[in-house]
């Protein structure tokens, strides 16, 4: 039988200027436009989302420390005679703690991604990278600043999509605990 | 405005209200049962976004006619026999498949754009402030429908004989959204809300050269039925399910 799962799409989401953006998850869509829309219906509703960024899950490539310490040595030897191919943006994430999520550390510019992974471990030499993610800028498609009204805004007041606003953990143990439920407001 | 035109008004907004109510039921009929689960979740917000709509007209309706906002929404929804929903046959048929209901709602969505436009410059300042915050949302609504509708249009053979056997059914009852609301007439001459038939003129244009692009047909069709109180059969079956529980205990608070 035929795969009819469509592909998949890391989403990164910026929970307030000035942060770093953070892997949120992954979503299948048909394209990278689908997968936008869909990243905004999965994730956005928590916690709060001031942009978001999706990228194809074959356009990223990812190493952690333990896989690079087994390859760098392997493959430090560089064809100096191939001819550099041009030169592009890539962005970095890290993965900085094992329960964290990937954390936007930067950018890079290299001729390849393999170039780019070694630029970013310079660069980034004294962030703890558990694991790393390099995708080239132009992978992404990012939510327009324009566009955040209709995208953000409308999660924000609605407070009853939020799971914080349904207590039922708490309300089942105070039944169990005193076979009612104490009513408070 | 004119204590006259309370009244008009609010049956207008009612009218409003009562379409994206039902629509939004039917698209909730979606929860559990979209063809991907991320479509599923996005699809259940959509749903819920009409409903609140529908809460946000309810409400400004009942603050014209003096009710109180907070009980009216309920019983327009829960209490009233079909008889007196003013929503068009276009949002009461049944949810087809998928190509059916992502249609319906693009074309229920271009619509609602055009007539926000006109809604947002009403001189009754709290029905332009209403319309400006569901605009926000419905800018969203109707890129997700546009997506899908493109894609459906020009993916395989089988998704466009699905879309256009779709196109096929909502033409003619699409035709009624030109119709005037009620209160409409009124209403028009004050400013308050803006002409349906000229909101109409516009959707068509656009939604025309959209499902053209996207290798659908439109055929010239007859409207199908504009009187807002003649409904179709699905209108009961659909409300004895939304309404069963409340109607089974009045009291209850929620």
């Amino acid at each position: 039988m035929s795969d009819t799962q469509w592909s998949r799409f890391m989403v990164f989401q910026q929970a307030g200027e000035g942060e770093p953006l953070m892997h949120n998850g992954t979503v299948h869509a048909p394209d990278i436009e689908m997968a936008l829309l869909n990243a905004r219906d999965v994730f956005v509703r928590r916690p709060d989302a001031t942009e978001i960024w999706v990228v194809s899950a074959e356009a990223i490539y990812s190493r952690t420390r333990e896989e690079l310490a087994k390859t760098i040595a392997r493959s430090a030897k560089h064809d100096e005679a191939i001819p550099k191919p041009k030169l592009e943006d890539y962005y970095v994430f890290g993965k900085l703690s094992e329960q964290g999520q990937a954390s936007q550390l930067g950018e890079v510019e290299a001729s390849s991604t393999d170039a780019a992974l070694e630029a970013a471990m310079e660069k980034y030499k004294d962030r703890q990278v558990l694991r790393w993610y390099i995708f080239p800028v132009s992978a992404v498609l990012k939510s327009k600043p324009g566009e955040a009204a209709p995208m953000f805004a409308p999660a924000r007041d609605k407070t009853y999509k939020d799971q914080a606003e349904y207590p039922v953990v708490t309300m089942m143990r105070q039944i169990r605990a005193t076979g009612h439920l104490e009513e408070d407001k | 405005m004119k204590k006259a035109l309370h009244n008009p008004l609010a049956q207008y907004l009612i009218a409003l209200a009562d379409d994206e109510l039902i629509l939004g039921h039917r698209n909730s009929e979606w929860t559990g049962h979209a063809p991907i689960l991320e479509e599923d979740i996005a699809f259940a917000n959509i749903a819920l976004d009409e409903i609140g709509h529908a809460r946000l007209w309810y409400e400004l309706a009942a603050d014209l006619i003096g009710e109180d906002k907070n009980t009216f929404p309920d019983k327009q929804v829960f209490f009233r026999p079909a008889q007196e929903f003013r929503c068009l046959q276009f949002v009461e048929l049944p949810k087809g498949d998928w190509a059916f209901s992502m249609l319906r709602q693009y074309l229920f969505d271009a619509l609602e754009a055009q007539r926000l436009k006109g809604l947002m410059e009403s001189k009754h300042k709290p029905l332009a402030d209403v319309a400006a915050k569901i605009n926000n949302e419905e800018i969203y609504h109707l890129r997700h429908t546009r997506a899908w509708v493109t894609r459906l249009g020009l993916g395989t053979d089988e998704s466009l004989r699905r879309m256009q056997a779709a196109l096929d059914e909502l033409w003619p009852y699409a035709q009624a959204l030109g119709a005037a609301l009620p209160g409409e007439i009124e209403l028009v001459g004050d400013s308050l809300v803006p002409s349906s038939s000229k909101t109409f003129v516009s959707w068509k244009k656009e939604v025309s050269a959209f499902l053209k692009e996207a290798n659908l047909k439109t055929i010239e069709a007859t409207v199908h039925e504009v009187d807002r109180a003649v409904h179709s059969e699905y209108l009961g079956v659909l409300l004895k399910d939304m309404q069963e529980v409340a109607q089974t205990e009045p009291e209850a608070s929620w």
